[in-house]
């Protein structure tokens, strides 16, 4: 029996419109995803195949104030492994290359997991060349190794200037969530100069764009590279350093703990900053070995503490300086006061000096640094106001150098010793702040900008070690501006404790050693008295007498006498730097800015 | 008898020519898909090669004298499932799925030349002079030759094949004439299992619906009783063989229910497949210059994915064309389907009608994201000589019914 339903005319309607509606449906979809999403889909399509791959730029470079090329980029050999051809067979053999203790790959790996495979990881940063040419012999029973060469810091001029400069890390998860600049592996100015002007130093970085497959592993430039961005070099920095002083205080520190900080009196400009015992940057260019750190961690001298601006020490009689421009300004004395050494001080207890000095007016008693004419001083000047003098040259507060970390001094006044014992504190106490002893104490960078201000008659600038940066475009120099410092002092006090501190040096003084007939030094020689062991040697100074060109303080710890260990590393700047000008003038110096940028070419 | 000695009236040329431009279509989106791809790099020349036997083998299938296809309908049922049978115990694995006889250089997909016989011998037994499709017992016996080979490709486990079986059985039985009743009958327990792929209350909830179907159409008790238990079987049959389903294929199933489940299994392929149709755009980015397909974003997109490539690289244009060729050839032989005056020829018409038409929506479908992804081939242009071969010899017996269309008259 035959159905009647058999392709009946009912039966051909529904598959033919079953026929057409399906293609329809399915030509709309098509319509809906090519036509109207398209701009979606193709977004998407540009996204998945394109990766942008940053491009780090090089790090400013820094120039000291003669052109020199002080911190540069140089090359440095970083291992990676692609995980997806990699096999972890290899641990072993690398681990024994590399010289790292056993897992470390794998704890590597482990950490990068979330990566995809086929995207090559950093095992070590800084590795050896005998590492990378031990590589290129073997790198066919290597699968999945390679190297990079990625750039770090470096020192060319043979100076360390590890304090100042500062060194470059590993950005922190807490920098990354302030600082969206930042991807996780990149290196930062972490300490110094590198800290404080990182935002001029780390440059812009590029993009580079690669075509990438749906395992994200790259298959070729995107359009060729016409759309990559290069990046940026970040602005090279003029330091107001001057390498050979700079050179000079590292080398005649070495050994010792103590600082040296020379500047620049009419400009604040900072033409050496050292602090002793000191570190070697190269050693942070990039990952540093536990075994350095851990070795500078245990180190009692403290290699890490930057003594210029973290340390305080009483000044001694360096001090003698203050007090005298205080007496004079005040009008308590002028050069005809004078009073009578009989080589001790009585008052409440007897207090010493280092000789028998006789009757001596105010140069004089600078040039013998008479501790009896000072404490005689400090009585009539009074405490209050002789700590409003110390104020007024800063001493209350940091100097404001550009490297970050800086504590300012301490100067006690009569509130301090009201809160101490009580309003009828012992008056004998003050005795010893007029030699720069007792409660007082001041950090180098502070002696140094004190001795700028003495040379210059009371004004100066803000202290500082970068002059300006050179534009990336033109290269032009921008200069920093920074605070005009004026102690509002007249010229006639200055004159006359700078004539004691020129006798110090050319007269029967303290530092008569350092006598030189080039150049008319003045100075102050300074012993800080240490109840922990031997006394710090102090020296300020500054030179030429006339027209000084350079104003520095020199601090040597646990070394006995100022004159005897601090004056001479105070010569030997002054001589770099005063005498350098003279032996380079018959020479052929380059002018500054030709010297510049053939260096940042060189880079 | 008239004969007419033009050739248009022996030959269908549009139906010929669509699929010979498909096949063309195929070819180009075969070569780019396959172009930065080394592994790949011979399936052009192999595709090309299949294209020149392929249509070979239309002729010979469109030259086949025509009572010859009713003669070799049970045979070739029989080695069907033969063959079936023996890619079951000892067939070649190719994407978590046995579905392949190796034979030297080619590989062999019984399951599409399963096609053949199964549309053959179900065409032969509905024609039958006693075969009466309001019976029970007929309805149950065309089932069952449908069936079987339905069993024997889901224990490979294909389950996109088996699929394209289903709806060629369903389309034959609607053709035969079946009545609405007879329809639900067959349906409903396909409309429970796949509920029961959602979850238990899925399942209830479609065993609810069979119910009050089974009062509407009120049959006596016994006999709705009987379909009812029918029904529950089906949809705790089916839990369990989702159970016993290999993991990619269960994730297949699962990533339609919810894509965001497995985005780097098989939902990822169905995300690229979309994004290199879309970003074709209206003219797409010309040959060779896709950059999903160049950059390999979507795995093997040369045999189910073919698509993505005319999108992509063709654009909206190329796929029209390729929409237009398509539905060309569904007309023409619904057309040929709806005048042939034998029963046999016009169910098998319609059940070649059925495999193309499933291919095509469900490979469409998936890769323009509206379905689930079934791994099917795209009749003509999906990269794959058997399922190649199979579609011209199909079309073939198309043209060779059109051919003698005017002998029954």
């Amino acid at each position: 029996m035959k159905s009647e339903n058999f392709a009946s005319e009912r039966r051909k309607t529904i598959v033919y419109a079953f026929i057409v509606g399906c293609t329809l449906l399915l030509t709309f979809r098509l319509f809906q995803m090519q036509i109207i999403q398209h701009n979606t889909y193709d977004e998407k399509s540009a996204d998945n195949s394109i990766k942008s791959i940053e491009q780090i730029p090089l790090r400013g470079v820094l120039f000291d104030r003669n052109g020199e090329v002080v911190v540069n980029n140089i090359p440095a050999y970083t291992l990676r492994i692609t995980p997806a051809y990699y096999d972890t067979k290899l641990n072993k053999i690398l681990e024994t290359v590399l010289n790292v203790e056993p897992g470390y790959i794998n704890k590597i790996l482990y950490n990068n997991r979330v990566f995809s495979k086929y995207v090559p990881i950093r095992i070590k940063r800084g590795v050896d060349f005998k590492v990378v040419s031990w590589y290129e012999e073997n790198s066919e029973d290597l699968p999945g190794v390679d190297y990079i060469v990625e750039m770090q810091r470096g020192y060319p001029d043979g100076i360390m200037g590890s304090h100042m400069f500062g060194y470059t890390k590993e950005v922190t998860p807490q920098q990354l969530k302030k600082d969206d600049y930042y991807k996780p592996g990149d290196y930062v100015g972490y300490s110094g100069i590198e800290k404080q002007y990182e935002d001029y130093l780390r440059g812009k970085k590029g993009y580079k764009f690669m075509l990438v497959d749906s395992k994200r592993k790259e298959i070729g430039k995107y359009k060729n590279g016409a759309d990559d961005v290069p990046s940026e070099k970040g602005d090279d920095l003029v330091l107001s350093i001057d390498a050979d002083v700079q050179r000079v205080a590292e080398e005649e520190l070495k050994g010792k703990r103590g600082a040296a900080v020379a500047i620049e009196p009419k400009t604040g400009e900072v033409l050496a900053l050292v602090s002793a015992p000191d570190y070697d940057l190269n050693e942070f260019s990039y990952v540093t070995s536990r075994d350095y750190l851990q070795k500078l961690y245990d180190d009692p001298d403290k290699p890490f503490f930057n003594r210029a601006t973290m340390s305080t020490k009483p000044p001694g009689s360096t001090f003698k300086i203050l007090a005298s421009i205080a007496a004079l300004d005040l009008g308590v004395i002028d050069t005809s006061t004078t009073f009578y050494c009989p080589g001790y001080f009585t008052f409440g207890r007897v207090f010493k000096c280092d000789g028998v000095h006789g009757r001596l007016n105010v140069e004089h008693a600078i040039e013998k640094s008479c501790n009896v004419f000072f404490y005689n001083l400090i009585y009539k000047i009074g405490l209050d106001r002789w700590a409003n003098y110390a104020k007024r040259f800063g001493f209350t507060q940091e100097t404001g150098i550009d490297i970050g970390e800086e504590i300012p001094g301490f100067i006690p006044d009569s509130k301090y010793y009201e809160k101490l014992y009580g309003t009828n504190w012992p008056r004998s106490i003050m005795a010893s702040l007029g030699i720069g002893q007792g409660e007082v104490s001041v950090t180098p960078v502070q002696l140094a900008k004190f001795a700028a201000l003495v040379a210059n008659d009371g004004q100066s600038y803000t202290p500082h070690i970068v002059k300006g940066y050179l534009e990336n475009v033109s290269k032009k120099f921008i200069p920093f501006k920074f605070k005009k410092i004026d102690v509002g002092i007249s010229k006639r006090v200055f004159n006359i404790v700078k004539r004691g501190m020129f006798l110090v040096v050319n007269g029967a003084g303290t530092a008569a050693g350092i006598r030189m007939k080039e150049i008319q030094i003045a100075g102050k020689t300074g012993t800080a008295q240490n109840p922990h062991g031997k006394d710090h040697a102090l020296f300020i100074a500054f030179a030429p007498y006339k027209n000084p060109k350079i104003a520095l303080a020199v601090v040597v710890e646990n070394v006995g006498f100022g004159a005897t260990y601090a004056a001479p590393i105070a010569q030997k700047m002054i001589e770099a730097y005063l005498l350098k000008d003279k032996i380079k003038k018959e020479n052929v110096v380059p002018d500054l800015k030709t010297k510049i940028i053939g260096a940042s070419i060189a880079n | 008898m008239q004969i007419d000695y033009k050739l248009q009236d022996k030959f269908d040329f549009s139906l010929w020519l669509s699929a010979i431009i498909l096949i063309c279509i195929g070819l180009a989106a075969i070569y780019s898909s396959t172009l930065n791809n080394s592994a790949a790099s011979e399936n052009f020349d192999k595709q090309l090669i299949w294209a020149v036997i392929s249509i070979i083998v239309f002729f010979v299938a469109y030259s086949l004298p025509v009572n010859s296809f009713k003669m070799i309908s049970i045979p070739s049922y029989l080695l069907s499932l033969f063959l079936l049978a023996v890619v079951v115990v000892i067939g070649r694995r190719v994407y978590g799925a046995k579905s392949w006889i190796n034979l030297g250089v080619f590989g062999f997909q019984p399951s599409e030349f399963a096609k053949i016989g199964t549309i053959l011998a179900l065409a032969s037994f509905l024609s039958r002079r006693n075969t009466n499709i309001e019976s029970f017992f007929d309805i149950i016996m065309g089932l069952i030759i449908g069936f079987i080979p339905v069993a024997l490709i889901l224990m490979e486990p294909d389950m996109g094949t088996a699929l394209v079986f289903i709806v060629l059985i369903l389309t034959m039985i609607f053709w035969k004439g079946i009545s609405l009743f007879g329809l639900f009958v067959v349906l409903s327990p396909g409309f429970v299992a796949l509920s029961s792929l959602f979850g238990t209350y899925y399942l209830f909830g479609a065993l609810i619906i069979v119910l009050a179907a089974l009062f509407f159409f009120k049959k006596d008790i016994f006999f709705s009783g009987s379909i009812l238990a029918l029904n529950i079987g089906a949809g705790f049959f089916t839990d369990y063989v989702y159970k016993a389903l290999s993991p990619h294929q269960q994730r297949r199933i699962q990533s339609f229910i919810d894509p965001s489940a497995d985005p780097l299994g098989a939902g990822y392929n169905a995300i690229q497949a979309k994004v290199a149709i879309g970003s074709g755009g209206l003219f797409g980015k010309g040959f060779l210059h896709g950059n999903q397909t160049q950059l390999q974003f979507i795995p093997e997109q040369w045999t189910d994915f073919i698509f993505c490539v005319v999108g992509e690289e063709f654009g909206f244009l190329g796929a029209i064309i390729v929409m237009v060729l398509f539905l060309i050839i569904f007309l023409r032989i619904f057309r040929i389907a709806s005048i042939a005056k034998d029963e046999f020829l016009s169910l098998t018409l319609m059940g070649i009608l059925s495999v193309f038409i499933i291919h095509f929506i469900i490979n469409i479908g998936m890769t323009t994201g509206i379905m689930p992804v079934i791994g099917i081939p795209l009749p003509f242009v999906s990269y794959g000589g058997s399922s190649l071969l199979v579609n011209m010899f199909m079309l073939g017996i198309v043209g060779n019914i059109y051919r003698t269309r005017k002998n029954f008259l």
